[in-house]
């Protein structure tokens, strides 16, 4: 017999549906102060609103403009230079000390520093995107590389591969395991990126419209904001894991 | 076929191997034994260029490309079913994606495969691994095959009755051999010439016997004859003697 509440999803759904419950209710009875924590429902209609009266496309197409840009961008140089160090130990000396510089400084701080070079529109956003995931990217690619399972690049030696053929056939599967590993967390950096960037400096973007809402003291609008950034999220992390389970099947079979 | 003169490898400063002369000729299924840890595998890699000697050489009369290895580890591509990789050999030695994939059907079914052919190595079992890593190997029609325990993961059934098609395979296909081993049993089965190496580091070859069993052969059978015991005496007293004047070194 199914017991109610079997299937950890809907756990989680009712968790969150009681939680969202009290909540209300605890703002309905004046428990909650609503400056601080505003009602569920006071924010589902910032929300709407938001949607309703148009105003907050522009402000997603900047963001996810700006993050979408600098994810494609990020991995890309990311698997470039990854790749470079792994296989060109003379440039790996160049590359491998910046990265770890990069890697060690929180990496937002040079926001100010793309405003002041590439100005308020979405270039600065872009850049701040791409560097804090083509770190993530390159340490998941150049470690790939160097734990490659030598067994299999014995074997495919002994078979005859050269260099060309171990790349196809043993570097690039072996290291897209570790790509999509850290394609979430890659995911939600270009999301810090892209806003972190708007708080700086911008003229649209959520992350302006965060500030406006700190600005003027709006908690309902900075959750209703903070809650829209989380469902886009989650729909990206669906959408990596989608591709996750498609680009690594042998692994899931 | 093969000859190794005067091999000395290693891996730091202190040899593994020190002088190693042995000859395996056009045909011929040559076993090399020695305790764990004598150097056995890295015979075969210095062999296969895995691994560059520190003095002496090996010479071949087979081009890289007529060379089959078959590792102790079944070390599939985890990433490709079991098609693609019996095909990959083929692949990179120029056949045609279709062609070779045809090919490794073949192979796969003349190894009693048919049908698993999509699966990924995760998907099968130790034993099946194991065709698909000889099915590998084999649609290559290498005229020489070198071995590393390649069966030792194996339970003793499995085991048994892949060497014995496996070496139904070398009879047929008058194929050359040589096989790395611990297991003494083994070697005398399935060899024309045993050679026995000392405990490691600085091993070296300790004796060579010639195994007068007629071909072919059948490995449960073969430990019948009459010559099978006094072999494994011999061998097994070998092995003693070098592990104990290793002991006292």
């Amino acid at each position: 017999m199914n017991r109610p509440l079997e299937h950890p999803t809907l756990r989680r759904i009712a968790a969150l549906l009681v939680l969202l419950g009290l909540w209300e209710a605890g703002s309905r009875l004046k428990w909650i102060d609503p400056f601080y924590a505003p009602a569920p429902s006071a924010i589902g209609k910032v929300l709407y609103s938001l949607f309703a009266e148009g105003q907050i496309w522009t402000h997603l197409e900047a963001t996810f403009s700006a993050a979408i840009m600098g994810l494609v961008a990020g991995l890309a140089l990311g698997i470039v230079l990854g790749f470079v160090a792994a296989l060109a130990p003379l440039l790996a000396q160049l590359i491998e000390p910046v990265m770890i510089l990069l890697n060690a400084i929180p990496r937002v701080i040079l926001a100010p520093l793309f405003v002041i070079w590439l100005g308020i529109e979405l270039a600065s956003k872009v850049a701040l995107a791409l560097i804090l995931v083509a770190v993530l990217v390159f340490f998941a690619v150049y470690s790939g590389i160097k734990e490659v399972d030598q067994r299999l690049v014995e074997r495919v030696r002994t078979l005859g591969g050269d260099r060309r053929v171990l790349i196809r056939e043993v570097y690039v599967p072996s290291v897209t395991a570790w790509i999509m590993g850290s394609l979430k967390v890659a995911v939600g950096f270009a999301f810090t990126g892209a806003i972190v960037g708007e708080f700086v400096a911008s003229s649209r973007g959520l992350g302006y419209l965060l500030q406006f809402a700190q600005s003027s003291y709006n908690a309902a609008l900075t959750i209703a904001l903070i809650t829209l950034i989380m469902a886009f999220v989650i729909v990206l992390f669906a959408i990596s894991e989608w591709l996750e389970r498609r680009l690594l099947r042998w692994r899931y079979v | 076929m093969l000859r190794v003169h005067n091999l000395s490898v290693g891996y730091g400063a202190e040899p593994v191997l020190e002088g190693i002369d042995l000859e395996v000729k056009k045909g011929e299924f040559v076993s090399l034994i020695g305790p764990s840890g004598s150097g056995k595998t890295s015979v075969l890699r210095a062999v296969t260029h895995l691994l560059e000697p520190i003095t002496g050489r090996v010479d071949l009369d087979v081009p890289p490309n007529d060379i089959g290895f078959l590792f102790q580890d079944d070390a599939l591509l985890p990433w490709r079913t079991a098609r693609q990789n019996v095909a990959l050999g083929l692949r990179i030695r120029g056949s045609a994606i279709r062609d070779a994939e045809e090919m490794a059907e073949h192979w796969l079914a003349r190894l009693g495969l048919e049908g698993f052919g999509n699966r990924y190595p995760r998907q099968l079992s130790g034993g099946q691994r194991k065709r698909v890593a000889i099915a590998q190997v084999l649609a290559l029609k290498p005229e020489l095959l070198l071995m590393d325990e390649p069966f030792a993961s194996l339970d003793a059934i499995v085991r048994t009755r892949i060497t014995q098609e496996l070496l139904g395979w070398v009879e047929q296909e008058h194929m050359t051999v040589l096989l790395v081993t611990h297991d003494l049993e083994e070697a005398i089965s399935v060899s024309d010439v045993v050679y026995v190496l000392s405990q490691g580091p600085r091993a070296g070859i300790r004796a060579r016997h010639d195994i007068p069993i007629a071909r072919p052969r059948n490995v449960l059978e073969t430990r019948r004859d009459a010559c099978f015991a006094m072999l494994l005496t011999t061998l097994w007293n070998e092995l003693s003697a070098a592990s104990a004047s290793d002991a006292m070194r």
